[in-house]
């Protein structure tokens, strides 16, 4: 077997666009997360806004590109643009923005667009990560 | 209290039942732009975070990454063990606080800008601080922007996340 492929900072591209699968948000999601966290939807009949950015960074593995080898979610800056209604379909649109690297590892800022099933953008922001390095040779 | 209760997708004409809200709930004790002060302070209960938040949240998000999933990696990082996403602690936090406060007339949720400081490890118990920092008008005559700093503390007072939220309240009508 081929060992599971890794993107390391050094293979992050800048300026590229990365899309995910969609996922459409049922009543069952909205039950989990709310008994999960005990967090709730401003409205009945919505998707709690941080569960749409938490389905989301799901989405964001399972993309074409190769898993990121983050070692940390530094932070976010983030906006809600429009509520959701349960029984939306929604995806990840996303590109890194800002690549910085470090003595061990790099910062990464990444842009990221949460749509919904008619093309709108719900959700929209920043991340920032700190991601590996390539291995050097001899290291495992 | 919903069981069985399907309200379809956004905008869909599936009847709710008389008793169903429609709207905004309108539950007496929901406090309006007005009456919320700037400075006003609120500390959440606490509540440890378990390997089954953790598992369940990698089941609800699709989060699956190794740094919450893969215990004999984790023993070897600078972590020790598996650290919970750090969206399950904005999430948690949400939940404590709305259990530590009086509800806002909230009609959306506008933002936040937020920093992971630190790891939160299974059996961490976490509690939340909040103050209110700013209230803005905005250009609708009907609601205002209330603006919180929050901050995560762990059991030895460590702050593992912080941040600020915006959220859009109602004003009391005239």
């Amino acid at each position: 077997m081929r060992p599971v492929s890794r993107l390391y900072f050094e293979d992050v591209v800048l300026g590229e666009t990365v899309e995910t699968p969609a996922m459409t948000i049922t009543e069952a999601h909205r039950s989990l997360y709310e008994g999960l966290t005990s967090d709730t939807a401003t409205e009945p009949g919505r998707v709690p806004d941080l569960l749409a950015l938490c389905v989301a960074t799901g989405l964001g593995w399972r993309t074409a590109r190769p898993a990121l080898v983050v070692l940390a979610f530094m932070g976010l800056e983030w906006e809600i643009v429009q509520p959701l209604g349960v029984g939306a379909t929604i995806h990840g649109r996303s590109r890194t923005a800002t690549k910085r690297p470090l003595r061990e590892g790099g910062f990464l800022v990444e842009e990221h667009e949460i749509v919904d099933q008619r093309g709108e953008v719900i959700q929209r922001g920043r991340f920032s990560f700190l991601v590996s390095k390539r291995p050097t040779a001899g290291a495992a | 209290m919903l069981a069985g209760v399907n309200l379809g997708p956004a905008g869909s004409d599936v009847k709710r039942p008389a008793w169903y809200p429609t709207r905004r709930m309108t539950a007496p004790g929901r406090r309006y732009f007005e009456e919320i002060e700037v400075g006003e302070e609120y500390e959440s209960p606490g509540r440890t975070v378990t390997e089954t938040d953790i598992v369940l949240f990698a089941g609800l998000s699709g989060d699956y990454n190794v740094l919450h999933t893969d215990a004999e990696l984790m023993r070897r990082s600078i972590f020790r063990e598996r650290i919970a996403h750090g969206l399950l602690g904005l999430a948690i936090q949400a939940g404590l606080l709305s259990r530590a406060t009086q509800p806002y007339a909230t009609l959306a949720f506008v933002g936040l800008r937020w920093k992971f400081k630190g790891p939160i490890k299974i059996g961490d118990t976490i509690r939340v601080q909040a103050r209110v920092t700013a209230k803005r008008e905005t250009s609708k005559p009907d609601r205002g922007l209330v603006t919180l700093e929050r901050k995560i503390l762990n059991q030895r007072d460590e702050i593992v996340q912080e941040g600020e939220t915006d959220l859009m309240v109602e004003r009391r009508r005239p």
